[in-house]
């Protein structure tokens, strides 16, 4: 007879682990499994090449939410986040817009732009400042359901109500322009200087299917402005060590609370019986029972893999068939045998261009044009791409002298014309080469070793489906109360005694742990 | 032109357009005196597009005034690759039977699409037929007409709530890739969500602006019907209705306290007063002129709406009009966002969207507007590519640009909706933030155009719910 457990977490990414810390914290007996050898997810460090470290997937830490850095006290497991000061955004012309650590810096480089986008900067960072608080309570509810009329639903939609009309009618105004504005026409209205709304509306784009000119994308825009780091808004982070570091941080809080913790542990299917989860088969055919059984897996792996369509209400099966993933990102990650030097700012700001991002983003319509190619079915031949050199921030990452290069890559569709193939990941990697090399020439004898991932290596390595990075597409029919689907959005499934945790529940995205934290809130609270 | 009969009003009504003729005769039943000016010569030719709410034709008596509403049957009709045509009809079954010769999948799901799309629309009726809800208010009538609205809806059922909350915000190829796979019926409903807008089927929003021309429409069409509405407005005339002036350029005057006292017809030189002044033109053209009057941040509401002219029409010569009728060339979704990609970089379709109706008039997007000169080569591949999609003699084509329409109508940036239908610029949005309920910071000026709620597609809706909030 296998041990017993209160809970059994399937997938140890950063969202499993949450909730496995939250549970075991409160006293629960708890056990995570892992297909992979090691924790994390996406959010891991992997020595790919000798002496050289990557952030193999997600790379920056922001959104991370401080609530459970001070609950599950992280620091004292090791995490310790270094600061990205700055983006750089080398233009065509050979010129760059800079964004700096320092106001006033970042004032007098958007002076030489435009004087009046200067002016508008200001007031633009304190609305979306504004804009960010005000949403900000939002990620940490459990969705209403709008069409139920149980009281506690009614109580949280008038909450909910109360709480955006104490916004004030101008503020109220703007939100409802960000919930449904492209990040295009949203800056449009701000600023006249394309390579800034270009380097901003990016990151609006960032894990999305759309382009910069798509309504919606004003929305992903604020999701990044919500990033809080010691309290500071807007403050972009790498974690020492990459970002495997946080994930191994939340799993050393696990463990500390009691969790257990199995890698090399893929789970084939949860058992259920009467309507009712009661416990797992590894893939090796072992069985481990738990009264509680929660996934962290994405919608449709946890719903359509994880369980068999006829133990699910037809409607939700096909609520979760039509939930949207479609990858749209990949990565290169380069080992260097020295930095590069872009034309724009050959002394590279005395250190400071290579100690923060580099957006190659020089116009609204490069990055517009990146996303036809993906619309067709290719790959951006110019993509947009979000550079970071984490050896600059932290040294560990690479042998004395070399460095490491992690390029975040948009667009590459999942679903390419014609497959993607080894030949074509490879093509791939060119054209991102070839497009870095036209801002740094001497850029390519630079490398010493290359990793491309695609896509459909990311659904591969990490199980998210069609590789896309948020457990399911940032599309405002997918968020809130339509995370995952209509009527679940509450952490519970169909079956009793399963859950899902992971970021395709709300609030999703980013290596925020928010659903990881509520639906730990949401089962203890359902007792078992 | 004639000299206006009075030389003072209680109300002048600027523009003879559908909109700015309904607020004028509800005006004129409530007892006040009201003058329309238009700057045209007489009523623009032609019928009127859209659904007209059967409160406007009974409030006003209009079918006395041989008001007709026109469907045509069958409402649209695309050629298919092969040979022969896709025709859909007003007769459910017909439809199915037709659609069934190109997907039996699809016609099997074209019932159940047509309720839920017509549940949607049902929404939207309600919220047309009224002000905007005030979000903002505390007055507890209004709450309590908010609270309505919501009962409404949730009494649709738990579907029709998600689908409203699901559907709106999404894009038309989302939507109908959902349902659908066959090519020519999913091109042939998504044009209508890309509709007067700059966005191509795959933007979020046009899922909405699919269900706004949805209005109005009997299950199972999705083509607005067509009537005669001005027509039947002008032929009002007495002692019931309001005078009507054409060849009458005016401008807004202001009294010295800055409200509203009426206008000057710019001709003639000559001033006509009146306490209420009701302009039908684009927010952004009534308000222009008046910028030193006004607080600087609605003034860059105003300037920031919108409105980005992408559609040209045409007129096809007689002999042609009666032989492409309602006509269709959408062959699938990948060629409208294709046209649509043109126009995102300043550049007219190489391969537009075409649809005609029955009277001869063609619809074709995108054609970006410019202030710039056009080149004659340019409209002349654009003359030949939708005479080719029509399968007519180039030279049976008189294009009008949407430079050629804000020149002739006013319209701005040859918007015929006065501001664009997206996500950001309806309800409690549209004209602009905070002003959606006809007012304006000036005195005795009210707004009752396409640019005001329920927007473009729907004639008389605004006219009748300005007039409705004047009273």
């Amino acid at each position: 007879m296998p041990k017993r457990y209160d809970v059994i977490v399937i997938g140890g990414g950063h969202n499993g682990l949450v909730t496995a810390a939250y549970l075991a914290r409160a006293g629960k007996k708890v056990l995570v499994l892992e297909r992979r050898p090691r924790v994390g997810g996406a959010a891991v460090t992997e020595e790919i090449f000798p002496g050289f470290k990557f952030s193999m997937f997600s790379y920056v830490v922001s959104l991370l939410r401080p609530e459970i850095i001070r609950d599950l006290d992280l620091p004292r497991h090791g995490l310790h986040i270094l600061p990205l000061e700055s983006t750089v955004t080398p233009m065509e012309n050979g010129d760059y817009l800079a964004a700096w650590s320092d106001h006033d810096d970042t004032r007098r480089e958007l002076y030489r732009h435009s004087p009046r986008d200067a002016e508008a900067y200001d007031e633009y960072g304190h609305l979306m400042h504004f804009m960010a608080r005000a949403v900000k309570p939002i990620l940490g509810m459990v969705p209403p359901d709008p069409t139920s009329f149980a009281p506690g639903d009614l109580a949280a939609l008038l909450r909910l109500g109360k709480h955006f009309r104490g916004l004030g009618a101008e503020r109220l105004h703007a939100l409802v322009k960000l919930m449904t504005m492209s990040a295009a026409d949203f800056l449009d209205e701000w600023f006249e200087t394309d390579v800034l709304k270009a380097t901003k509306s990016a990151s609006g784009i960032i894990g999305t299917f759309l382009g910069p000119r798509s309504p919606g994308t004003a929305y992903v825009l604020l999701h990044h402005y919500m990033g809080e780091l010691d309290g500071v808004f807007r403050a972009w982070g790498f974690a020492k060590g990459g970002t495997g570091a946080v994930s191994e941080s939340i799993a050393s809080a696990a463990r500390a609370f009691g969790a257990e913790i199995r890698c090399d542990a893929g789970v084939a299917k949860v058992l259920v019986r009467g309507r009712r989860a009661t416990g797992v088969v590894l893939e090796n055919g072992d069985e481990i029972a738990a009264s509680i059984i929660v996934s962290s897996l994405d919608p449709r792996r946890t719903f359509l893999q994880l369980l068999e369509s006829n133990q699910l209400p037809p409607d939700f099966v096909s609520d979760i068939k039509r939930f949207k993933f479609r990858g749209s990102s990949g990565k290169v990650n380069l080992a260097l045998d020295g930095l590069p030097t872009f034309t724009c700012m050959p002394d590279g700001a005395g250190g400071k261009l290579h100690r923060g991002a580099v957006s190659i983003s020089p116009s609204l319509d490069y990055v517009e044009r990146a996303y036809d190619e993906a619309k067709y079915g290719d790959f951006s031949r110019r993509p947009y791409m979000d550079i970071v050199f984490p050896s600059m921030i932290d040294p560990g990452m690479a042998p004395p002298g070399k460095h490491v290069m992690s390029i975040f890559v948009q667009y590459a569709p999942y679903h390419l014309n014609g497959g993607w193939t080894d030949a074509k990941r490879e093509a791939f990697g060119d054209a991102v080469v070839n497009t870095v090399e036209s801002f740094a020439p001497g850029f390519t004898s630079k490398i010493l070793h290359r990793q491309v991932i695609t896509p459909l290596d990311i659904e591969r390595i990490t199980g998210l489906s069609e590789g896309n990075i948020f457990a399911g597409e940032l599309a405002l029919h997918q968020l809130f109360f339509l995370r995952p689907a209509p009527g679940w959005a509450k952490f519970a499934t169909p079956i009793r005694g399963f859950y899902q945790c992971g970021s395709g529940t709300h609030p999703g995205g980013g290596i925020m742990g928010a659903s990881g934290r509520l639906a730990a809130m949401r089962i203890l609270k359902d007792g078992t | 032109m004639s000299p206006p009969r009075e030389s003072r009003y209680d109300a002048i009504v600027i523009g003879a357009g559908a909109n700015g003729l309904v607020a004028a005769h509800y005006l004129a039943r409530a007892g006040k005196r009201v003058l329309v000016v238009e700057q045209r010569e007489s009523l623009q030719e032609g019928l009127d597009v859209g659904w007209v709410p059967a409160e406007v034709v009974r409030e006003l008596q209009l079918v006395q005034h041989g008001f007709r509403l026109e469907q045509p049957d069958a409402w649209v009709s695309a050629s298919l690759d092969g040979a022969g045509s896709l025709q859909l009809w007003r007769d459910m079954n017909k439809s199915v039977e037709a659609i069934r010769r190109i997907s039996p999948a699809d016609a099997a799901k074209w019932p159940d699409f047509c309720g839920r799309m017509r549940t949607l629309a049902s929404v939207l009726e309600k919220l047309y037929l009224a002000p905007p809800p005030d979000i903002e208010s505390r007055d507890p009538r209004e709450l309590a007409r908010i609270g309505g609205l919501g009962l409404f809806v949730r009494r649709l059922g738990k579907r029709a709530v998600i689908d409203l909350a699901r559907i709106l915000p999404m894009s038309i190829a989302e939507l109908l890739d959902e349902w659908f796979e066959s090519d020519i019926l999913k091109g042939v409903l998504g044009a209508v969500g890309i509709w007067h807008l700059k966005q191509g089927p795959r933007s979020g929003g046009t899922a909405f602006n699919f269900l706004h021309h949805h209005v109005g429409c009997a299950l199972g069409v999705f083509r607005p019907p067509q009537s005669n509405l001005r027509e039947a407005l002008a032929a009002v005339g007495g002692a019931e209705g309001p005078d009507i002036m054409f060849n009458a350029e005016a401008d807004l005057r202001l009294a010295s306290d800055g409200r509203a006292a009426g206008v000057t017809l710019l001709q003639r030189r000559e001033q006509v007063d009146a306490p209420l002044v009701v302009s039908s033109e684009s927010p952004r053209a009534a308000l222009a002129s008046l910028g030193v009057h006004l607080d600087p941040e609605f003034v860059r509401a105003v300037d920031h709406i919108k409105c980005r002219g992408v559609v040209a029409h045409a007129r096809l010569s007689a002999e042609y009009a009666a032989r492409v009728r309602n006509r269709c060339f959408a062959p699938s979704l990948e060629y409208l966002e294709r046209a649509y990609d043109d126009a995102k970089y300043g550049r007219d379709s190489q391969k537009p969207y075409v649809e005609t109706d029955g009277a001869g008039r063609v619809h074709i997007q995108y054609v970006p507007f410019t202030d710039q000169q056009r080149d004659v080569q340019s409209l002349r591949t654009l003359g030949s590519s939708v005479a080719d999609a029509l399968g007519v003699p180039a030279g049976a084509l008189t294009i009008e640009t949407p430079d050629d329409l804000e020149r002739e109508y006013n319209l701005t940036e040859g918007h015929l909706y006065h501001g664009e239908l997206t996500l950001d610029q309806i309800l409690f949005m549209r004209p602009i933030p905070g002003w959606s309920r006809y007012r304006t910071p000036i005195e005795g000026l009210y707004l009752c155009g396409s640019g005001t709620h329920p927007g473009g597609g729907i004639p008389g809706a605004a006219g009748r719910n300005a007039a409705r909030e004047i009273l």
